[in-house]
């Protein structure tokens, strides 16, 4: 087990390099921070002066030896937006997301399992039609919409919700119900069909003539097996609105995350707070999946980590 | 009238009367939503809209303007005299202290003023009072600012420069704590979300009537439209004219901003005056600004200077919409089926890919060949400052801060510099020369000789006059400004 964690830290630590790399080399050939920054009739002289200081004018080669060394102290430089160093604006806006995140794929997860399990049990049910259709609803209508449509139903016309913003509980409803709908869908999808299969099986009709109760063998038995599917989906569910969903919905909410954040400094060609926001998020993912994988061998220790 | 009846109509005068009292007791507080989060609180560092509508109540200028444009005293007594042309002397109005307790003088000034030219600043602001080059004291409330040459449009820059405290800015946190002598105090910053603001009691030219602001920063314009109409917001900037209609109020008001397209005099496909003229001719303006901008936009009178701004020219009127004239001049010119390029870009300004578009079509009509390249924003602006590859034609919003035509002068005519797409030598001297004009008749009149040439020439195909559009609450009162800054000092509510 060790050794594995090892192995995939350096891994991890090559994909977030890696990315790293990649964002260096995107910003620096698609975006000129110096003219998004200055106001259009900024003389040449002025340009070339902000060039200096924020060290663009430099060869390529350069700003990257330099940004190899910045990175190893995890140093990513002064955010040109904000002026203050990026990693310090990446650390005030990561609790903002993770509460989002926690608030709604918490709420995703936590209605996923019974939903999916009622569905099962008459699979062409009534039941089951009105989950999977509401279901696949939920997949197929864009976060910003269902954002916009939750504001203009429960903060415009009913005036029950606050429209956007963040300070109190109540700020996070609409945000986090926002959030949790696709991965609510996904996740409700998973646990139905895995559980229609289980329920299928052999050891279920053998388990049931033994004469266990059926709630003993939905808890114990089937939902054990579909852990692992499910744990993988939710992993995925996990990185997909870490890296994206919060972007969206973050934007719409006026949620002050990280989302939103580099929704902004792309706007505005800040390429360090960039390069910082992505260097925190690969690295979130990395140790997501690394978790995930010792969770996998702890439930089924026939897995081979190796 | 039976007693009930009295009883009842009693009860609601009292209400009534109690409801109006309380009304005047309580603190008056509103909210605003802004488009974006200032990126410092430092007045003089960054060239930011978010940090301008919070600063421009906190901090104030020695110059300043009335709503309308027209340049008045601020901090300043009265407007500057010349002392010769490199030499600018203002008198100080006297005992006002910034919220901190520091006193404006002529040393707060000389600080304030050489902070923001220092080049060690690096400021973005520099773009707007590069010509400044330092001050001096004369007195404890009269200074001298000295420029690097001619500068006439120094009241408009120095009406742009916030007067700092020396001390805090020197010792304390600047950027996150404001403190200037304006009409409001910063209270907090809620970084993300909100900034909070309260009167100054103490404030020179009287108490404000709104005491409490909050001021939040919501990038989405329709989550903006949101919070108005939900009743948690009082004042919206940027409203899109297709939701006009649909707020409590909306109040209007002919921006900063002017939309042009610069022609490229060098290129073959667009050297030829008669090809350029015909370009302009072949835009119907006035039913882009009614079906595009739904009337939320005047058309541009033969130039893109500001019509407030110094050097505007008023005996210019825009090419009318003559298609048949425009062919006419395109056959004259041989032209036919020439091939002209049109750089757009997508998403920075309101509506400019559609406008580029439908410019594109317009062309189409006259019998030439359009090629309309819509850029991403930073492809845009490198296409745009490279002056090896100009473009036949590109479009551009400008916007005059400074109310000077210089401005427009600078970044879209002269040779070789920003936005400029012609090689004009005489031009060039032109724009220079006025620049620098002590004289102000005589430099309007330099104004009017440039415009009228490049109208003439058509040098650029002038478009329209942007209007802002701000949504208020139903109880807000309030007439925005030219210079799009938000003054809450100017505003008030009705209940």
């Amino acid at each position: 087990m060790g050794s594995f964690i090892v192995r995939r830290l350096w891994h991890g630590l090559l994909v977030v390099f890696g990315v790293s790399l990649t964002v260096f080399v995107v910003t620096r050939l698609f975006g000129d921070p110096v003219s998004l920054m200055l106001p259009l009739s900024a003389s040449a002289e002025q340009r070339l002066a902000f060039a200096q200081q924020i060290g663009l004018d430099q060869p390529l080669f350069v700003q990257f030896l330099r940004f190899l060394g910045d990175l190893a102290t995890f140093d990513f430089g002064q955010s040109l937006w904000q002026r203050r160093p990026a990693i310090e604006v990446v650390f005030e806006r990561l609790p903002m997301t993770l509460m989002l995140i926690g608030a709604g794929l918490g709420t995703a997860i936590v209605l996923s399992i019974p939903l999916g399990m009622i569905a099962a049990l008459r699979p062409g049910g009534l039941v089951d039609r009105i989950i999977v259709s509401t279901g696949l609803l939920g997949l197929s209508m864009p976060q910003f919409w269902v954002g916009l449509l939750l504001i203009m139903v429960f903060a415009v016309q009913l005036r029950l919700l606050p429209t956007s913003g963040m300070g109190t509980p109540m700020h996070l409803i609409l945000p986090a119900v926002t959030l949790a709908l696709t991965p609510l869908a996904r996740l409700t999808m998973l646990v139905r069909s895995s559980m229609i299969d289980e329920l299928n099986q052999q050891y279920v009709r053998t388990v049931k003539a033994k004469g266990l109760p059926f709630s003993h063998i939905l808890r114990v038995h089937t939902l054990r097996n579909i852990l692992i599917s499910f744990l993988t989906l939710t992993g995925w569910e996990l990185i997909s609105t870490l890296a994206g969903y919060t972007v969206v919905v973050e934007t719409v909410f006026a949620w002050p995350g990280l989302g939103l954040t580099a929704v902004q400094a792309i706007q505005r060609g800040d390429l360090f707070l960039m390069q910082a926001i992505v260097f925190v998020i690969a690295l979130l993912i990395v140790l997501i999946n690394i978790v995930l994988d010792i969770i996998f061998k702890m439930i089924d220790p026939r897995i081979d980590l190796n | 009238m039976n007693t009930i009846m009295r009883a009842l109509l009693a009860t609601t005068a009292f209400v009534g009367v109690f409801g109006v009292v309380t009304g005047y007791a309580q603190a008056q507080s509103i909210a605003i939503g802004i488009g974006s989060e200032p990126s410092t609180l430092d007045p003089q560092l960054r060239d930011d809209g978010g940090e301008r509508q919070v600063n421009d109540n906190i901090y104030e200028a020695l110059l300043a303007r009335t709503p309308q444009g027209d340049i008045v005293p601020g901090l300043a007594l009265d407007l500057p005299t010349q002392i010769d042309d490199t030499t600018w002397e203002f008198a100080l109005r006297e005992g006002i202290s910034f919220h901190n307790g520091e006193p404006f003088n002529a040393d707060a000034v000389v600080a304030s003023i050489e902070r923001a030219v220092d080049p060690e600043n690096a400021s973005e602001q520099l773009a707007y009072f590069g010509t400044v080059t330092g001050a001096e004291k004369v007195d404890d409330f009269t200074v001298r600012v000295f420029t690097d040459g001619p500068d006439p449009a120094l009241p408009s820059r120095m009406y742009w420069m916030k007067m700092v405290p020396p001390v805090h800015a020197a010792e304390g946190d600047i950027a996150e704590e404001p403190v200037g002598t304006g009409p409001y105090k910063f209270v907090s910053w809620d970084r993300g979300s909100t900034i909070t603001l309260e009167a100054n009691e103490d404030y020179w030219d009287g108490a404000p009537d709104i005491e409490d602001v909050t001021i939040r920063f919501i990038v989405e314009p329709g989550t903006r439209l949101s919070g108005l109409m939900a009743g948690e917001l009082d004042v919206i900037v940027y409203l899109l004219p297709e939701f006009a209609a649909s707020v409590p109020q909306h109040a209007v008001v002919g921006g900063l901003e002017t939309s042009v397209i610069i022609l490229a005099t060098d290129n073959d496909a667009t050297s030829d005056p008669r090809v350029r003229q015909a370009l302009n001719y072949a835009i119907d303006r006035q039913t882009l600004a009614d079906s595009l901008f739904l009337g939320f936009a005047d058309v541009a009178k033969g130039q893109l200077i500001h019509p407030e701004a110094f050097g505007y020219n008023t005996s210019l009127e825009s090419y009318p919409y003559d298609p048949e004239r425009a062919r006419e001049l395109i056959a004259e010119a041989g032209a036919e089926g020439t091939t002209i390029e049109l750089m757009g870009t997508s998403g920075r300004w309101l509506k400019d890919r559609e406008l580029v578009e439908a410019i594109g079509a317009y062309w189409s009509e006259i019998g030439l060949n359009v090629d309309v390249q819509i850029e991403e924003f930073s492809a845009y602006l490198r296409r745009l400052f490279d002056m090896n590859t100009r473009p036949d034609a590109y479009f551009v919003l400008n916007s005059n801060e400074l109310l000077d035509a210089d401005r427009e002068m600078s970044f879209a005519y002269e040779a070789g510099l920003g936005g400029a797409s012609n090689s004009d030598a005489d031009l060039t001297a032109m724009i220079v020369e006025a620049r620098s004009e002590a004289d102000l008749e005589r430099r309007a009149e330099l104004y009017d000789e440039i415009t009228t040439m490049v109208h003439e020439q058509a040098y650029d195909v002038p478009l329209f006059n942007h209007q802002d559009i701000y949504g208020m609450s139903e109880r807000m009162i309030w007439q925005p400004r030219t210079d799009a800054k938000l003054i809450i000092n100017e505003m008030s509510v009705n209940q």
